[in-house]
């Protein structure tokens, strides 16, 4: 795939830090027995690749595609549909926010909007210093009777207000390490 | 590990087996310790509560098992403890450092309730309280009983005996007509009865056919499903492969949404190791029947809910609703005859299958038959998951299931329906809940999660988050669903900011017609409701932003000089 152009929309993605061999290796546990199987097999391919590197790169895509049998503009239709997906790095931290019902009649809305105002960020944003992505989910985390509630670096925060979300990102991010730490993937 | 059952007489061995094993548990001398986890539990530090249990059983040598969440999320962290020669009591909250006291029986003050039918001392059964007392617990009799990762468990309480039923003593009609007695009606929002459904599959002459269950959840407002996989992830699988031998399909799926992972891994294990003893695969138990198994799983996009868009997202493309007809079980997963159902319905067709149709059909209401999941959210004293006979109040529900408010909390609303219908007041607690009494009023069963919502929010501002929802979620394949939620989300802004007019309240009007009548699929069709609901029920507080400037329960950020006051000058 080498010369090809790439699809529309993918073109000015930053240099990707994903080790391609890793993503084989990865993909030798989706061994499809026909077309449809490998069709099939797509999209949790790339949740295992998203949730191993916290994005999927175009570089990666390719290798999907390739090992499945389609096309880089077919997985790359599947990355920008599907709100879990990513196609550039995370920052060094990683927050879940969930904005379900529970939680925004606990006061999510606010955490949200101080999100955008203070640390300069929306769903699916990093913020300028690297240092914080956030995903916020419409759905329910499921962790109801703590909210509002997020999950940040893999640890479960409840109970959250302006203050306590604020002073919890200045000491997950001044104590450094990563999400990758956290993560159970 | 046990081997491969290949006949009838292997199963009866192996569930004789599993039984005795059971027994033996609750009759032996040894204390046992049970950990309910999951993903509401886990979170607050269950798995550290079962390492501070382990610690103890290694000096003492007592069993511990991991058991899942029961619902009751008030209670979370809980123990389960069996001393010999008692009833096994329920402890909870406990904290990881409390667990050496707790189990030198030093914290009797944290009882809250014996599993089972009597009272030990003072210990009233959990039966008897108010969390569990209107319950009836046919999807949930195994939460917070089994380790959810043993098959021995799940087949020591009667797991896959319905399956085993179908396999040897009933036709497929016979099995469906079970289902169709029962008229159990689809728990996935819609309510369409499941025995129908299944009729039309087995007719389908297209094969092969498949069998998908909908376990995505991605919905706000509701947690039952995950926690029905999580607890007793054996009964869906039954209930899927019970579908899968009824009309005929060659292999069944589950698609569980990915936010979900506890959910998942819980799932997998219970097909693997159905798969390892043979009720997977070909020629299952002896009995010339073959059935296959994948499972598959969403990547946070609510619409791929919707039943023709999730059978796309598990053929790998965008989930992305069509129209119908052709309906999935004429068209469905590779264009063959699809058999979907909901974790919930499915759930039930074991106990359908082994107690009857009739049995079934004995429980709730006059067209809304047996129990239903519920789930709550918001400020309530004793939140958490329940199932209650349909037809139970709203009442019930709200003051004794979940214990009424908390305190310094005003009620002021009930939604339902989720991002699909109105909420509900005070005046409406005596309804009985089921798939029809709350229409009238605006409301809607749905999938069952209710959300509470107290005096400090704002009906315009809750009204614009869940019409932004839909906005956000719409998959934008047509223009009146792709369109018309950003242009309510427009309107109700600008009320929201102060700068709306009486004329925005017929202009919502009008635009959510549009929306509704020309929208594609189930969710363009009712994206407006809860914004029409939430007028219908708060209209003076719509009016308060408009005419007076003013949100009385101070959550918008209003900007502008009140018209009335501007009026006046
Ligand atoms: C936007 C949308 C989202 C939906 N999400 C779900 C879901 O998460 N789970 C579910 O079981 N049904 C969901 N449904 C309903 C399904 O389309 C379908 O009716 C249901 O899965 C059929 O199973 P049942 O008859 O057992 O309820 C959704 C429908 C729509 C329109
Ligand atoms: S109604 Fe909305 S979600 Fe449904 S097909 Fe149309 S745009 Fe997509
Ligand atoms: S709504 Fe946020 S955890 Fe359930």
């Amino acid at each position: 795939m080498g010369e090809a152009a790439p699809p529309a929309g993918m073109t000015g993605i930053v240099q990707s830090d994903i080790d391609l061999d890793v993503v084989r290796s990865i993909l030798q546990r989706f061994q499809p027995r026909d077309h449809q199987e490998a069709q099939e097999l797509i999209l949790g391919a790339l949740q295992e690749v998203n949730e191993h590197f916290g994005y999927v790169s175009l570089e990666a895509a390719e290798v999907v595609a390739e090992h499945l049998g389609t096309t880089a503009t077919r997985v790359y239709a599947l990355l920008t549909f599907y709100a879990d997906f990513r196609t550039e790095p995370r920052g060094k931290h990683f927050m879940l926010l969930c904005h379900g019902m529970s939680c925004f009649v606990g006061g999510s809305q606010r955490l949200v909007q101080e999100l955008k105002d203070r640390w300069g960020i929306e769903d699916g944003e990093t913020t300028a210093d690297g240092e914080l992505t956030v995903q916020v989910v419409n759905g329910c985390l499921g962790v109801c009777d703590r909210a509002p509630y997020c999950v940040l670096d893999g640890h479960s925060v409840g109970e959250l207000t302006v203050e306590s979300l604020n002073e919890t990102l200045q000491r997950v991010i001044a104590a450094g390490g990563s999400w990758k730490d956290g993560h159970h993937g | 590990m046990e081997s491969r059952l290949n006949s009838r007489a292997d199963f009866e061995a192996f569930r004789a087996r599993a039984r005795e094993r059971w027994n033996d548990l609750w009759e032996g001398d040894r204390m046992v310790a049970s950990v309910g986890l999951d993903s509401s539990a886990t979170p607050k530090g269950a798995d550290k509560v079962l390492s501070a249990c382990k610690a103890v059983a290694y000096d003492t040598g007592m069993i511990v098992r991991e058991v899942s969440g029961n619902g009751a999320t008030w209670m979370e962290p809980w123990v389960e403890v069996k001393r010999p020669g008692q009833p096994p009591i329920v402890y909870g909250p406990i904290d990881p450092d409390e667990v050496p006291a707790l189990l030198a029986g030093r914290l009797e003050s944290r009882a809250i309730g014996v599993r089972g039918d009597t009272a030990f001392g003072t210990i009233p059964p959990l039966s008897e309280i108010p969390f569990f007392k209107p319950q009836q617990r046919i999807v949930l009799q195994n939460a917070g009983i089994i380790d959810p990762g043993s098959i021995e468990d799940a087949i020591g309480r009667g797991a896959y005996d319905a399956y085993f039923k179908v396999l040897f003593e009933m036709s497929q009609e016979e099995a469906i007509a079970e289902v169709t007695t029962a008229n159990v009606r689809g728990r996935g929002g819609a309510g369409f009865p499941a025995g129908i459904k299944w009729e039309s599959g087995r007719k389908a002459k297209v094969t092969p056919k498949f069998v998908v269950c909908n376990s995505h959840e991605g919905e706000p407002n509701v947690y039952k499903d995950r926690r029905i996989l999580e607890s007793d992830p054996h009964r869906v699988l039954e209930g899927i492969l019970i579908a899968c031998i009824s009309v005929g399909a060659e292999r069944g799926y589950n698609y569980i949404g990915g936010e979900h992972p506890v959910a998942i891994a819980r799932f997998r294990k219970a097909v693997a190791d159905a798969e390892r003893l043979g009720l997977i695969g070909r020629n299952v138990l002896g009995s010339g029947k073959d059935v296959f198994f994948r499972v598959r799983t969403g990547g946070g996009a609510y619409i791929c809910g919707e039943g023709s868009a999730l059978m796309y997202s598990i053929m790998g493309v965008r989930g992305m609703p069509r129209t119908k007809p052709p309906r999935s079980v004429e068209e469905g997963i590779w264009r063959r005859p699809t058999v979907a159902n909901n974790t919930e319905t499915m759930a039930n067709i074991p106990s359908i299958i082994l107690n009857g149709g009739a049995w079934y059909a004995s429980i709730g209401t006059e067209k809304s038959k047996g129990t239903k999941l519920m789930t709550v959210q918001g400020p309530m004293q004793t939140p958490g998951l329940v199932e209650v006979p349909m037809g139970t109040t709203l009442r019930t529900l709200m003051e004794e299931c979940w214990g009424g408010m908390k305190p310094g909390f005003t009620f002021k609303g009930i939604q339902t329906g989720g991002v699909s219908a109105g909420p509900l007041k005070e005046e409406h607690f005596d309804l009985p809940v089921d798939f029809d009494s709350l229409t009238e009023y605006g409301g809607m069963l749905g999938s069952g999660g209710f959300v509470v919502f107290d005096s400090t929010i704002c009906a315009v501002d809750f009204a614009r988050y869940l019409t932004a929802f839909n906005r956000v979620e719409s998959c934008s394949k047509c223009v009146p669903c792709h369109r018309g939620n950003p242009a309510l989300v427009e309107i109700v802004d600008r009320i929201r900011l102060g700068r709306g007019s009486m004329e925005d309240l017929a202009l919502i009007e009008r635009t959510s017609k549009h929306v509704i009548e020309l929208s594609l699929c189930g969710l363009g069709q009712v994206a407006p409701m809860p914004l029409l609901g939430m007028m219908k029920q708060f209209p003076e507080e719509f009016r308060a932003h408009i005419l007076d400037g003013v949100c009385p329960a101070g959550a918008c950020p209003i900007d502008r000089r009140p018209a009335r006051a501007a009026a006046a000058d």
